[in-house]
């Protein structure tokens, strides 16, 4: 499970004189175990900063997070992260990258590397063990990095618009892989994306964010059957759906409307 | 990065892909460009035995090419002024390895140190930044009369030239580390050494290299100077002797080797990196 209450982030301010910056604003959100949540709203709304809060990258300047039954002080490794850019490290190959968690908890003991390979496997990478990074493209290279945020079972899964630097092919590979793995370990997911149909497609729950300073405009459920693919876009709910989101990210757009 | 296919790609393709942009970017690279540096030399080589045989210039100012050979040739065999050239190489060669390494073992620390730490930065930071500008050959007689002509005062002066070279690039290396791998790094529980050792000092690395590149240019400029002073041996010495007595050939001989001896340290520093660091420019 993962809470926050009441909690609001200033940053100082940018120039010295001017007010400090209230990136988002009393934010109340509760996700269940297990629940795949998207975080959509305009860019600078604060998307990234609650991930950074609930990271613990950084600390809130009022209210309380929790995760995983514990009050969130730093980092751990109850939440893993993946970012935009895949932030592989370059001297590694890529199966020390997958098992870059594990080498951090004490060496590569045998009871591991089946582990490992079996994420290799499910992560398409098998025969890329001994390539580096930069032998990969950039789909690929997310790919590790999601198999290596995986590899430790955590509890939360954070993500920062983890597809939006791939191209529309990889990016629906991706997202199909990503809820495969989410049904096998079923962690709870924090996706925050600027693509409102990424949102719906992947999550059973979209929370929509106003601009700066952020605040949750809208809490929309999203009962599509599972599994899903990406024909559901196709469907009329989730027609539906997309333009509940759209309307709660862009309030005057939909008022102009109605009354025109 | 930024592929795009139209059939379903297996990573094999992807790979594929990959390995495809990277052959046409050797192919296209023409087979005679390691001739290029050859033929560079032999011009300039050609240049030289011209303008030398042209007789423009008096023989004594302008030395011929097989001249130079000559007086390399005796050099190496019975020496100048009792010292043979690989006595001078060896001094000089000695002397620069033995204030580089010193410089690199003293300087990556504390260059390390102070990118963490902001009081150790102020502390550190006006004081190299005052030693920097000052010219080496200014230190020389300080050297000197502390340290005597001996080859502590030599390998002194190299420590301190390369020095502040060696500590900027650890300290920007440390600081130019990416944020997110730090990030990923502590979200899986690492220990501040483990941070340490597996993301910032690989991190550093390649600008700790480049660091050592200019510094040891930077060494042979303090170490010649230092041998014209006051030197029995080395390179620099060898030329200022000669100098002094108009052996022009000798002379030439001597810049030869410097540049050389440079030239080959470049390279094995190169070689090193590739070693250690074959992901420098690709992440
Ligand atoms: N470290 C920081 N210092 C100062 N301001 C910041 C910092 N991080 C983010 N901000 C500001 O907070 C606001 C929200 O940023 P962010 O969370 O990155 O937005 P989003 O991810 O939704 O695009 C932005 O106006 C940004 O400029
Ligand atoms: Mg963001």
């Amino acid at each position: 499970m993962v809470s926050l209450q009441q909690v609001r982030k200033t940053y100082p301010a940018p120039v010295r004189g001017q007010d400090p910056l209230l990136a988002v604003d009393t934010i109340d959100l509760t996700l269940a175990d297990g629940q795949f949540c998207s975080l959509v709203g305009p860019s600078g709304c604060g998307k990234t900063t609650i991930l950074n809060l609930v990271g613990g990258f950084e600390q809130p300047s009022a209210g309380r997070i929790a995760a995983s039954g514990r009050s969130v002080i730093g980092p751990g490794p109850d939440r893993a992260v993946v970012f935009q850019e895949a932030a592989l490290l370059p001297w590694m190959t890529v199966e020390a990258n997958l098992a870059f968690a594990l080498t951090l908890r004490g060496g590569r003991p045998a009871a591991n590397t089946e582990r490992i390979a079996q994420m290799m496997e499910v992560m398409g990478l098998t025969g890329f063990e001994r390539h580096y990074p930069y032998h990969l493209s950039g789909g690929m290279q997310q790919r590790v990095a999601i198999g290596r945020a995986l590899l430790t079972n955590p509890e939360v899964l954070l993500m920062d618009e983890p597809f939006g630097a791939l191209d529309a092919q990889t990016r629906s590979d991706l997202q199909r892989f990503l809820l495969e793995l989410w049904s096998r370990l079923n962690p709870t997911v924090l996706f925050v994306t600027h693509d409102v149909e990424e949102a719906i497609l992947l999550a059973d729950r979209v929370v929509v964010m106003s601009p700066r300073p952020g605040r949750i405009v809208d809490d929309i459920a999203v009962n599509l059957p599972r599994p899903r693919t990406w024909d559901a876009v196709l469907n009329r709910e989730f027609g539906e759906l997309r333009r509940q989101v759209l309307d709660a990210l862009r309030p005057s757009d939909s008022r102009a409307r109605r009354l025109s | 990065m930024g592929h795009s296919w139209k059939n379903r790609p297996g990573p094999a393709a992807e790979m594929a892909d990959v390995a495809a942009a990277q052959g046409l970017w050797e192919r296209t690279r023409p087979g005679y460009r390691q001739l290029v540096p050859w033929m560079v030399a032999v011009t300039l080589v050609l240049v030289w035995a011209g303008v030398a045989a042209s007789g423009i210039f008096p023989k004594i100012y302008v030395p011929s090419p097989l001249r130079v050979v000559r007086d390399g040739a005796t050099l190496a065999t019975s020496g100048f002024a009792g010292v043979t050239l690989l006595t001078d190489v060896l001094a000089s060669v000695g002397r620069i390895s033995a204030g580089f390494i010193a410089a690199i073992l003293v300087g990556v620390p504390i260059g390390f140190w102070m990118a963490t730490s902001d009081i150790v930065f102020a502390a550190i930071d006006p004081m190299l930044q005052f030693l920097r500008p000052i010219p080496p050959l200014a230190y020389i007689p300080i050297m000197i009369i502390w340290f005597g002509i001996g080859e502590l005062s030599k390998v002194i002066l190299i420590f301190f030239c390369t020095i502040p070279i060696i500590i900027i690039s650890a300290m920007s290396g440390v600081r130019g580390t990416q944020e997110t791998r730090l990030r990923v790094a502590r979200c899986f529980g690492a220990t501040r050494w483990q941070v340490f050792r597996h993301v910032i000092l690989p991190s550093a690395l390649p600008e700790i290299f480049t660091g050592m590149r200019v510094a040891i240019g930077v060494a042979w400029t303090c170490l010649v100077a230092a041998e014209m002073i006051a030197s029995q041996s080395g390179l620099g010495a060898m030329i200022h002797t000669a100098g002094n007595e108009i052996r022009t050939g000798v002379v030439f001989v001597g810049i030869i080797f410097i540049g050389l001896i440079g030239y080959t340290m470049e390279l094995v520093i190169r070689l090193i990196e590739k070693r250690v660091i074959p992901w420098k420019g690709k992440a």
